[in-house]
C-alpha cells in the first residue's frame, strides 16, 4: 500500500469535483422535494442551473487538472471531457424539455429533476471510469434512477410496463456484463483496462494464442453493452420502454444514457480489448450491420412516432458502431462526432414529439398530417431533425455518416459500408414519409397551436447544433480528434 | 480427499438446487432452493479459503436479501393458475440451448488446461486483506457503491411513496393525465 | 481445580489413538473428533434447555408471588423431563392443507440453525469445538437461518395466525439484526479479531472487560438480542393473545418441541455471546472457567426473563420504528464514538 499523500488526495478529489458538485445539488433537490420544503416548480430551474454550474466546474477541471485519479480508476482525459459535455448538454435539454411534462404530474415533481441529476452523475462517472468495477457501479447508478423515471407515470399501464421491462432487462444485462468482467478478471487478474490490455498481450506473446475464455468474456461484455445501447439483437426492450416512458425521459434515455454507454464501450474495447481485436471486431461489424437492417426495417411499419424513433435509434447505434471497426483514432473520432450529431437531432426530434403531444394528446404518425399548416415552426424543426437523422446534407447527420463510413472503408470494410448506405436509403424513406405527411396532407386538418416557450428554446438550440455541426464541423472535429488520439493506443 | 468429497457434495447440491430454482412452478420453493444454492456456494468459498466472503455471502444473501424475497413472494402468494398460459414456449428451448452452449464453452475453458492452480498468499481471504483491498486499491468504486445505494433508496422512495394528502386535494380529476 | 481442558485433550487423543489403530487417516480422526464434540454439544444443549424451561417457570412464578412447579422432583426439578416425555409421545398431526415439504423442513432448519452456533462458542478454557477465525461473523450468519425457518413454518402452515406470526418475526429479526451486528462491529473494532477464543483471552482481567469500553454497544446489543429471541417486550410473533401461538400454531409433538428447543437455545446463545463479547467470557478467579461461563451466561438469561415480567408488549409499528429510527442511529453513533476513541487513545 502506498502511504497517504495529502497532495494526491486533494488532486484526486479536485478531479471529480464536477461530479461532487452535481451530486450535492442532486441530493439537495431530491431531499427538498422528499421533505416537501420547496416550491416544486422551481426545481427545474434549479436543476438547469446546477448543470450549468457542473459544466463550468468540468471546464475548470479540464483546464487545471489532468490525468488519472484514485490510483488510475478514474481519468479526466479529453475523451471524458468530450462525452461529459455531450451528456451535460443532453441533461440540460432534457430538463428544459421536461417543464411541461412535470407541471402536469400530480406528485413528485421535484424528485423528477433529482433523479435526472443522479442519473447524470452516474453517466459522468461512467465516461471517466478506466476500471471495470468503477465502470459497472457508475453504470448501475445511471440506470437505477432511470428505471424510476421510465415508470414515472406509475398509474399509466404503459409507463409502469416500461419501468418493469427496463428493470428486468437492465438487471439481466448487468448480470451478463458482470459475468464477462468476472471472466476477464480471472484471465488477467486485474480490472484496470490498461493492465487488462497488457495482460492479454503478454499471454498472446507467451503462447501465440489468446487465452481460452477471452472470446467468451468479450462477447458477454459486448452483449451487456448491447443491451444498454439497445443494439440489435438486444434491442427488444427499447420500443416498449421508449413508448411507455414520459417523452423527455425517452429523449434522455436515447441520448445521454447512450452517449455514456458509448464512451464506456469505447474505453473497454479500444483500450482494454485492443490487443484482442481479432476476436471482437468481426462480431461488432456483424452486430452493426444487424442493427442497421433490423432497426430501419422495423421502423418503417411503425404507426407510433415514439416507437418509430425507438427503432430508428437502434439503427443509429448501428451506424455509430460502423466507426468502431476502424480501431484507430479516426474511428473513435467518427463515433464521438456521430454521438454529438445524434444528440442534437434525436433530442430535437423527441422534443418535437413532446410539443406535439402536449397540444394534441397524440403520438400517432398519422396525426402529424398537415402539421405545416397548424404549426409551421414545429413542422420545420421536426423536418430538420428527421433529415439530420436520415443523413441529408447540410445537417450534422450527413457528415456523421460520412465520417463513420470513411473510417470503415479505410480499414477495408466495404461490405459494411454498403449495408450502411443501403439502409440509409430505407431510413430516408420512413423519415421522408413523416415529412411528406406534415407538408402534403391528404386532407386538411384545422386548428393551429403555439409551441411552449421553453420547448421552442430547446428546439432552437438543437437546430443550431445540428446546423453548426453540419456546416462548420472543423473546430469540433479537431477537438474530438485530439481527444481520440490521446486515448486510443497507437496501432 | 475430504476436501474433494466436500467440494463434490457442495457443487452438486448447488447445481441441482439451481436447476430446481428455474424449473419449479412454486415460487416459494424456488426461493428456498435459491437459498440452498447460496449456502452451497458459501461452502465452496470456504474451500477456497475465503472465509470472510463465505460468511458475508450467508449474512447478506441468505440473511437479508433472500428473507426479503421470501417475504414478497409469500405476500404475493402466486398460485399456478395465475401464471397464465406459457406465451413463448420456444423461448424455453432457446434458453436451454443457450445454457448448454455456455456450459460447453466453460467446460472447454476449464478443460483446456491453461487454467492452473495458483498458490494462495499468506492471509488471503482474511478480513484484513479484504479490508486493505477495499479501502486501498478499490477505494473509489467502494465509495461509489454508497452513492449507488443512496440513489437506489431515493428511487425506491419515489416509486413507493404515496401521495400526501394535500397533493391529492390539489390534483385534477382522475383520468386527465396518465390514464390514456 | 475442575478444569475440563485436560479431559477434552485426553478424549481427543484417545479418539486419535483408536482411529489410527483402525488404520484410518487423519481426516477420519478429525471427523470422529468432530462427531463426538457435536454429540457432546447436543447433549449439553438439551440439558440447558431442560434447565431453562424449569427455571423460566420458577422465575415467572416468583415474580408473580407463586411457587411454580413443585410436584415432580425436588421443587419440580424433573417437571420438564416429564413434560418432554409427554410431548414426545404425542401424535404428530400434519394438517390437511399444509405445504408438506416446507412444513417438514421448517422446524429442522430452525433447530439446526440454533444448534450450529455452538461450534464456536467458548464454553471454557479449551472448551470450544472450533475456534474459527471468522467466529462472531459465523454466529451472525448462522442465526439468520432461524428467520428462514420461521418464515417457512408460517407460510407452509396455511393458517392466517401462523402466517402473520411468521411475517412479524421475520420483519422483526431482520430489523433488529442490523443494530445488533453494528453493536458487535464496535466491539470488533476494539478486539481487532473475529475469533471468539481470542476475544475472550483479551479480557483476562476484570477491568479489561469490553463492557467498560462499550457500555452503549452493550445496551444496543441487549435490546436487539431480546428482540432477536422474540422475547417480551418484543414477543409479537407469538403474541398468544392475538395470534394463538404464531408460527407454531399448526405444529404438534416432536416438531413443536424442536421450535421450543430452538427458542430456548437462542436465549442461551445471545447470553453466551454477550458473556464472550462484553463480560470476559470464561475468565474469572477461583472457580473453574466453564463454571464462570455458565454463571455469567445464566445471569444474562435471567435478565431476559426479568424483562418479560417488567415490560409490556410493544405494538408492531412501535417495534419497527424503534429499531430503525432509534436503535440503528444509536448504533452508528456508537461506532463513530468507538472510532474516535481508538483514534484519540492510539498508542
Amino acid at each position: 500500500m502506498t502511504p497517504f499523500n495529502l497532495t494526491q488526495f486533494y488532486a484526486d478529489w479536485a478531479t471529480i469535483l464536477p461530479e461532487c458538485f452535481l451530486l450535492l445539488w442532486a441530493c439537495v433537490i431530491t431531499g427538498a422535494a422528499v421533505l416537501g420544503r420547496t416550491d416544486e416548480s422551481k426545481s427545474g430551474t434549479f436543476a438547469i442551473w446546477t448543470i450549468i454550474g457542473t459544466l463550468a466546474t468540468a471546464v475548470w477541471v479540464a483546464v487545471t487538472q489532468d490525468g488519472a485519479a484514485f490510483g488510475g480508476t478514474f481519468v479526466f482525459d479529453r475523451l471524458a471531457v468530450v462525452f461529459k459535455e455531450v451528456i451535460l448538454a443532453g441533461v440540460i435539454l432534457t430538463a428544459a424539455a421536461s417543464v411541461g411534462t412535470v407541471s402536469r404530474l400530480r406528485a413528485h415533481r421535484g424528485e423528477y429533476y433529482g433523479m435526472i441529476l443522479f442519473s447524470a452523475v452516474g453517466m459522468m462517472l461512467m465516461v471517466s471510469a478506466t476500471e471495470l468495477l468503477t465502470l459497472y457501479i457508475a453504470l448501475e447508478l445511471s440506470t437505477v434512477t432511470l428505471f424510476v423515471l421510465a415508470a414515472y407515470h406509475k398509474t399509466n399501464r404503459k409507463s409502469a410496463e416500461a419501468g418493469l421491462k427496463y428493470v428486468i432487462l437492465g438487471g439481466i444485462s448487468s448480470a451478463i456484463l458482470l459475468y464477462g468482467v468476472a471472466i476477464l478478471y480471472g484471465l488477467t487478474g486485474t480490472t484496470e483496462l490498461a493492465r487488462i490490455s497488457q495482460g492479454i498481450q503478454r499471454q498472446f506473446m507467451a503462447s501465440g494464442s489468446f487465452p481460452p475464455g477471452l472470446a467468451l468474456a468479450l462477447l458477454l461484455i459486448l452483449a451487456g453493452f448491447g443491451f444498454k445501447l439497445a443494439l440489435a439483437p438486444f434491442h427488444m426492450w427499447a420500443p416498449d420502454v421508449y413508448e411507455g416512458a414520459p417523452t423527455p425521459i425517452t429523449a434522455f434515455l436515447s441520448v445521454a444514457s447512450k452517449a455514456a454507454a458509448l464512451a464506456a464501450f469505447l474505453r473497454v474495447f479500444f483500450v482494454g480489448g485492443q490487443p484482442a481485436q481479432l476476436i471482437w471486431i468481426q462480431a461488432i461489424a456483424a452486430l452493426a450491420a444487424l442493427a442497421m437492417i433490423v432497426g430501419n426495417a422495423t421502423a418503417i411499419v411503425q404507426t407510433n412516432i415514439k416507437r418509430m424513433l425507438a427503432y430508428s435509434s437502434v439503427a443509429q447505434i448501428g451506424y455509430m458502431l460502423v466507426g468502431a471497426v476502424a480501431l484507430d483514432p479516426w474511428g473513435a473520432t467518427s463515433i464521438s462526432y456521430y454521438a454529438m450529431a445524434y444528440l442534437f437531432a434525436n433530442m430535437g426530434a423527441f422534443v418535437c414529439v413532446i410539443a406535439f403531444a402536449e397540444r394534441t394528446g397524440s403520438e400517432e404518425i398519422s396525426d402529424f398530417s398537415g402539421l405545416s399548416r397548424r404549426s409551421p415552426i414545429l413542422a420545420g424543426f421536426f423536418a430538420l431533425f428527421l433529415l439530420s437523422l436520415a443523413g441529408v446534407p447540410p445537417t450534422a447527420g450527413f457528415l456523421a455518416k460520412y465520417y463513420v463510413f470513411a473510417a470503415a472503408i479505410q480499414k477495408g470494410y466495404l461490405w459494411l459500408v454498403l449495408v450502411g448506405v443501403a439502409t440509409s436509403v430505407v431510413a430516408l424513406y420512413y423519415y421522408a414519409t413523416v415529412i411528406m405527411k406534415m407538408y402534403f396532407p391528404a386532407e386538411q386538418t384545422e386548428g393551429g397551436f403555439p409551441v411552449a416557450r421553453t420547448l421552442t428554446i430547446v428546439l432552437a438550440v438543437s437546430a443550431l447544433g445540428v446546423l453548426l455541426l453540419g456546416i462548420l464541423p472543423g473546430p469540433v472535429v479537431d477537438w474530438i480528434k485530439a481527444a481520440a488520439q490521446s486515448f486510443v493506443p497507437p496501432t | 480427499m475430504a476436501d474433494q468429497f466436500i467440494f463434490w457434495v457442495a457443487a452438486i447440491v448447488a447445481i441441482i438446487a439451481a436447476i430446481r430454482v428455474v424449473i419449479l412452478k412454486n415460487a416459494v420453493l424456488s426461493v428456498l432452493h435459491l437459498i440452498v444454492t447460496l449456502i452451497a456456494l458459501a461452502v465452496l468459498f470456504l474451500q477456497l479459503s475465503a472465509e470472510f466472503i463465505a460468511a458475508l455471502q450467508i449474512i447478506v444473501y441468505a440473511g437479508a436479501i433472500m428473507v426479503l424475497f421470501l417475504f414478497i413472494v409469500m405476500l404475493l402468494n402466486l398460485r399456478k393458475d395465475e401464471f397464465g398460459r406459457d406465451q413463448l414456449p420456444w423461448l424455453r428451448l432457446l434458453g436451454t440451448l443457450a445454457g448448454a452452449a455456455f456450459l460447453a464453452e466453460l467446460i472447454s475453458l476449464i478443460g483446456g488446461g491453461r487454467v492452473m492452480a495458483a498458490t494462495v498468499p499468506d492471509g488471503f481471504g482474511s478480513v484484513r486483506s479484504i479490508g486493505i483491498a477495499l479501502f486501498g486499491e478499490y477505494m473509489f468504486p467502494f465509495e461509489l457503491t454508497s452513492l449507488l445505494l443512496v440513489a437506489a433508496v431515493l428511487a425506491a422512495v419515489v416509486v413507493a411513496r404515496r401521495k400526501s394528502s394535500n397533493e391529492v386535494d390539489a390534483a385534477p380529476p382522475a383520468g386527465s393525465e396518465g390514464e390514456a | 481445580m475442575l478444569e475440563l481442558d485436560k479431559l477434552v485433550k485426553l478424549v481427543g487423543d484417545g479418539i486419535e489413538a483408536v482411529v489410527t489403530a483402525l488404520g484410518l487417516g487423519p481426516t477420519w480422526v478429525t471427523l470422529v473428533q468432530l462427531i463426538v464434540a457435536a454429540l457432546v454439544v447436543v447433549v449439553f444443549a438439551a440439558l440447558v434447555v431442560l434447565f431453562l424451561v424449569w427455571w423460566e417457570r420458577k422465575v415467572s412464578a416468583r415474580f408473580q408471588m407463586r411457587l411454580g412447579p413443585m410436584r415432580v422432583g425436588w421443587h419440580g426439578t424433573i417437571q420438564t423431563i416429564a413434560d418432554a416425555l409427554k410431548l414426545l409421545q404425542k401424535e404428530l398431526i400434519t394438517p390437511a392443507n399444509v405445504d408438506r415439504g416446507i412444513y417438514f423442513w421448517a422446524p429442522v432448519v430452525t433447530f439446526v440453525a440454533a444448534m450450529a452456533v455452538y461450534v464456536t462458542v467458548p464454553f471454557g478454557k479449551g472448551l470450544i469445538v472450533r475456534d474459527l477465525n471468522i467466529g462472531i461473523l459465523y454466529i451472525l450468519s448462522i442465526t439468520t437461518f432461524t428467520v428462514i425457518g420461521l418464515l417457512m413454518a408460517g407460510w407452509s402452515s396455511n393458517n392466517k395466525y401462523a402466517l402473520l406470526g411468521g411475517f412479524r418475526s421475520a420483519a422483526q429479526v431482520v430489523s433488529y439484526e442490523v443494530p445488533m451486528a453494528l453493536a458487535i462491529v464496535a466491539v470488533v473494532m476494539l478486539t481487532q479479531t473475529l475469533s471468539m477464543g481470542e476475544i475472550v483471552s483479551q479480557q483476562a482481567k476484570f477491568y479489561q472487560w469490553y463492557i467498560w469500553r462499550q457500555p452503549l454497544g452493550f445496551l444496543i446489543y441487549l435490546v436487539a438480542a431480546t428482540a432477536e429471541c422474540n422475547r417480551t417486550p418484543f414477543d409479537l410473533p407469538e403474541a398468544d393473545s392475538e395470534l394463538v401461538a404464531g408460527f407454531v400454531t399448526e405444529y404438534s409433538g416432536m416438531k413443536f418441541a424442536m421450535f421450543f428447543l430452538a427458542e430456548f437455545l437462542n436465549m442461551f446463545t445471545v447470553a453466551a455471546i454477550a458473556t464472550t463479547l462484553f463480560f470476559g467470557g470464561w475468565n474469572g478467579p477461583f472457580l473453574p472457567s466453564w463454571m464462570w461461563f455458565l454463571i455469567k451466561t445464566l445471569a444474562g438469561v435471567f435478565v431476559l426473563m426479568w424483562f418479560r415480567w417488567t415490560y409490556p408488549r410493544l405494538r408492531v409499528d412501535q417495534l419497527m420504528s424503534f429499531a430503525w429510527k432509534f436503535l440503528l442511529p444509536l448504533a452508528f453513533i456508537n461506532i463513530v464514538l468507538t472510532g474516535l476513541g481508538i483514534y484519540i487513545f492510539r498508542p
